[in-house]
């Protein structure tokens, strides 16, 4: 198996995705990974000089335009309906200046 | 009377006749779930309320005289996969992350199925956030087959094809990202259709890979699913990718295949990995379709080899994407006592995720990568391009193509455990979704060895789904209507 991401690769990708991973958990996901991306090297074996990208099968998606009308949407209860936390009709979170985790 | 057991025809007669109510109808598919379901878990919500409230109004409609003028599901029992929004029901995706989620609105497909007069049921198992392809990764329990409980029903849409198997619904309605209701339909021994992209708006059902994700029905008949596929299909303002089909599903599906011309692909029927079981039955299909006056045609698709991984380039790039947006503050499971909010986000992703989530966001993050990004997910979108012309140069000399849906039958819990083999598993599926064709499992009997079912694949030209539907009534003519899982077939269950 090539190795295309180390643990420390893994630990950095964790974090850019707000992922909290143990260390325990890093080895485990670091073979797991390299595992795939072994298995998607078809995709790199083609010569693909002067092929257009197909992004989306719908191909001449565009932009749905209405009135600007108002229409019904949630209210404010519904909207936080679901918020694990809130507080005066908004989202509660931890304070975002100072005072963090390290 | 098993009004779960029956078909949509049986029950609109029933009720046309006055032989029984709607009330009665939705009784029954509920104590039917109180008696089967322990045993097959398809199930994560089920909802009386919403099944009675809706039985009485088509039981009104019936006694002042309005009975033509009730949509094409009327008394019908259907249920839904837990990633579609229904108001007032858990929408958790059988996920840790959503499992106190209640869904403020209802998703387009189910609001056009219950405005056509479905009992709404409840909501059913799946894989994770749809990751995966046995039903296992579920946070709540995995679902058995109820053709054989020991194995998987497939996945992602299990709970979906295994209601319709246990006979628990009439219809139900999963979503197809790589082979999501294909697959499982061929496990469980159900008509599935994963119709083309932009037929049913995914407005409200939670996304996965966006530009792959659509919604189809299970039924145990061609005809049940198209007239489900009726009900459901169309343009949503909602749903920019929804396109104005009006199509007549059912139409011309009795007219037969003599004079179709239906596609074999070698590089499918020769692939490693396809067990001869699988094999025989898809060859005997393409024999009594021949007999039936089509005809036989081999096809190349030469860059379907590339299609699994194009497909775990770009799943996994679009969950990652999707994914995003579970913060632990507007909706979903959230670690409580964090000082930071990076410490919160971090630790309630870590534990809301399930592992096969967390390693495609993973993943999906990797790829979208700068430099990574120039390796795999442009040119993986280039073969999607590749892929997409082999199926147009094939459908200038077929109107269809028939292939298998899994390379094998149900297999038993547990047995596939390796990532990487399991996503192998979905060769003839993904490069449909690839495309944005439409794809669909149609049972042919049982597999030789195992005794499982076997689910022939049809696939056909995008907007041309009722190719693949007249070919699959052809076959059930031929093969005989889905049945009930034997061991579920006579449980009797209410008045």
């Amino acid at each position: 198996m090539t190795e295309h991401v180390t643990e420390k690769d893994v630990r950095d990708i964790a974090e850019y995705c707000r992922i909290g991973l143990a260390d325990s958990e890093i080895p485990q996901m670091t073979a797991d990974l390299n595992a795939i991306i072994d298995e998607l090297a078809p995709i790199t074996e083609y010569d693909l000089t002067g092929v257009e990208p197909t992004f989306h099968p719908i191909g001449d998606l565009s932009n749905v335009m209405r009135e600007d009308v108002e229409g019904q949407s949630f209210t404010q209860e519904e909207a936080l309906s679901n918020a694990p936390a809130q507080q005066d009709g908004s989202f509660l979170i931890p304070s975002i200046l100072g005072g963090g985790e390290a | 009377m098993e009004f779960g057991t029956m078909d949509i025809a049986a029950i609109r007669s029933g009720l046309a006749a006055k032989e029984f109510s709607a009330r009665e109808v939705a009784e029954q598919s509920l104590a039917r779930i109180d008696a089967v379901d322990g045993t097959v878990n398809a199930f994560l919500e089920v909802t009386p309320e919403a099944a009675l409230a809706k039985a009485d109004e088509v039981d009104a409609a019936i006694a002042a005289g309005a009975f033509d003028e009730l949509g094409p599901l009327a008394g019908v029992p259907v249920a839904f996969k837990d990633n579609m929004n229904l108001a007032g029901t858990h929408t958790a995706c059988a996920s840790h992350m959503l499992e106190n989620y209640v869904s403020p609105y209802t998703a387009t497909c189910v609001q056009r199925a219950i405005d056509a007069g479905a009992l709404p049921l409840g909501k059913l198992n799946m894989d994770e956030f749809a990751f995966g392809s046995t039903t296992e990764s579920s946070a709540f329990g995995t679902t058995k087959n109820p053709w054989d409980t020991s194995r998987v029903p497939g996945g992602s849409s299990g709970g979906s094809a295994a209601a319709v198997a246990a006979g628990m619904a009439t219809v139900t309605l999963g979503s197809d990202t790589g082979g999501s209701i294909r697959q499982p339909g061929s496990f469980c021994g159900v008509v599935a259709v994963k119709p083309t992209y932009g037929v049913v708006s995914r407005y409200g059902v939670v996304a996965f890979g966006s530009s792959l994700d659509q919604v189809g029905p299970f039924a145990r008949s061609v005809h049940d699913a198209a007239l489900a596929l009726n009900a459901i299909s169309g343009r949503d303002e909602r749903d920019c990718t929804s396109q104005d089909v009006t199509i007549d599903f059912t139409r011309g599906l009795d007219a037969g295949v003599s004079g179709m011309k239906i596609g074999i692909v070698p590089e499918f029927m020769d692939a490693a990995g396809l067990t001869s079981e699988v094999k025989h039955a898809i060859e005997g299909a393409a024999e009594k379709l021949r007999e039936m006056g089509a005809e036989i045609v081999e096809v190349e698709l030469p860059h379907v080899r590339a299609a699994i991984s194009a497909y775990y380039v770009i799943a996994p790039c679009e969950a990652f994407s999707n994914l995003s947006r579970f913060d632990s503050v507007r909706y979903g499971f959230c670690d409580p006592g964090h000082k930071s909010l990076a410490g919160q986000y971090e630790a309630s992703r870590a534990k809301g995720f399930g592992p096969e989530a967390r390693r495609r966001i993973m993943l999906g993050s990797y790829l979208l990568s700068a430099g990574v990004y120039d390796k795999y997910y442009y040119p993986a979108q280039q073969v999607r391009t590749l892929i997409t012309q082999d199926y147009e140069r094939a459908y200038e000399t077929v109107d269809c193509i028939l292939a298998p849906v899994a390379p094998q039958t149900a297999f038993a819990f547990g047995q596939i455990s390796d990532p990487a083999t399991m996503y192998a598993t979905d060769l003839y599926t993904i490069s449909i979704n690839i495309a944005g064709n439409g794809g669909m499992s149609v049972p042919v009997g049982l597999g030789e060895d195992s005794q499982m079912p076997v689910g022939a694949q049809l696939i056909a030209p995008a907007f041309h789904d009722m190719n693949m539907l007249r070919v699959a009534a052809a076959l059930e003519e031929a093969y005989g209507t889905a049945r009930v899982a034997p061991d579920f077939a006579d449980v009797k269950a209410g008045a």
